[in-house]
């Protein structure tokens, strides 16, 4: 495994147990979850260097786009929270428990 | 995603699918409809990078970007449990219940069938390269916890949420073994699912209370709401039955005769809430539950 292999493996894997282990910050999530489209984006970006072909090089740009929207999704469910449940403190989202 | 070759495009999908419904889950503003919506959004935001991690992953080590030559053994578990996740599988099932909870009821019928089709199709795509052991673990432990936490519910959304867990259990459990069996299980159980959210809409019951007074407006759907709700059972003259004979007639041509009586067993704890919603609903007259019998006015 190479080390450029190895370097996005542990951006990721870091990046997923930040999102798993968040405790008091919806806006902390989002950051996590965004932190890990981009270590994707930075190995899709690798990808074409690697291989020597020229023509994987769209999919950084769409892989972009889309994490993108959802970047915007997130933070419009953040602002929506705030506004329904007075902060994004994860403690509060408890309307819903069985 | 159901027609792509490239895991990207699946990926795209995927993700335009978690996109478009969020709106219709918080479309009333209420602060649960929210609480649904950013728990539904986070949960398979997480799953949609972890899928494309997984291709990625796969690409390095194999140069095959192709959904079908998932090759790579930690690729395929990484797959796996992304596409548990969005399916609501045990051990990924915690947001499902709180989800559909939260989200009107049609969009919960959305949310149990639309949404389940394109990971299932991920699935089945690469059911021959997929861990047995893992999806096996996974179903028992699904059937197990359907069964027992919706024991104790009186929501019929959460009710449904947990039929919808033990029954994605069932199809997980044969996907390996034959995946066909596993979309028939799928087809069959969107069409029961369907059937059921449709009366409880048409019902506008959201509570067992409110099913117990359903009966004076549609009496015809509340007695057909009874032969859905066995149907989803699994009980032998109706459809629900043909999936789970299959399957367990498989598992047992797979050597798997122990796994096919456990999760036979599990699905026992299910017909009782099914059993409980079919009585409030069609059998007893409220409020007394237990020794009345119901008078069918036909003039």
């Amino acid at each position: 495994m190479t080390y450029l292999h190895l370097s996005f493996l542990s951006a990721f894997t870091l990046s997923s147990l930040g999102l798993a282990f968040h405790r008091t910050h919806l806006i902390s999530a989002l950051l996590c979850l965004e932190s890990m489209m981009l270590s994707m984006y930075i190995a899709l970006a690798m990808w074409p260097i690697q291989t020597q072909t020229t023509s994987p090089t769209l999919l950084p740009v769409l892989m972009l786009t889309f994490s993108a929207c959802e970047a915007g999704t997130g933070l419009a469910l953040l602002v929506a929270s705030t506004r329904t449940h007075g902060s994004d403190h994860l403690h509060n989202f408890n309307l819903l428990q069985c | 995603t159901i027609s792509s070759n490239h895991w990207i495009l699946a990926w795209t999908g995927l993700e335009i699918n978690t996109l478009a419904i969020l709106p219709l889950i918080s479309k009333s503003h209420h602060p649960r409809a929210i609480e649904a919506a950013t728990k539904y959004f986070l949960v398979q935001a997480a799953a949609s990078a972890l899928v494309l991690f997984s291709s990625m992953t796969n690409a390095w080590h194999t140069g095959q970007w192709d959904i079908t030559q998932l090759t790579h053994p930690t690729s395929c578990l990484i797959l796996t449990s992304a596409i548990a996740m969005k399916l609501g599988l045990a051990p990924f099932h915690f947001w499902f219940p709180e989800v559909l909870q939260g989200s009107p009821l049609t969009t919960g019928l959305l949310l149990s069938t639309a949404m389940k089709f394109p990971p299932i199709t991920l699935l089945y795509m690469t059911s021959q390269s997929l861990n047995p052991a893992l999806l096996t673990t996974m179903a028992i432990l699904s059937a197990a916890l359907g069964g027992w936490m919706g024991l104790n519910q009186t929501q019929t959304r959460k009710i449904l949420a947990f039929s919808s867990i033990s029954h994605l259990g069932w199809m997980a459990i044969i996907i390996t073994y034959s995946p066909k069996l596993a979309l028939l299980n799928f087809y069959l159980y969107t069409l029961m699912t369907a059937a059921a959210f449709l009366t409880l809409n048409s019902m506008k019951v959201l509570k067992l209370s409110t099913l117990m007074t359903s009966w004076s407006k549609t009496p015809t759907l509340s007695a057909m709401l009874l032969l859905t709700l066995l149907s989803l059972a699994g009980l032998p003259p109706l459809t629900g039955f043909l999936p789970k004979w299959l399957i367990i007639e498989e598992l047992t041509k797979q050597e798997m005769a122990p796994t096919a009586t456990i999760i036979s067993l599990l699905s026992l704890l299910s017909l009782f809430f099914y059993l409980r919603l079919a009585y409030c609903s069609t059998i007893t007259l409220p409020p007394h539950t237990t020794n009345h019998m119901k008078r069918w006015h036909t003039n």
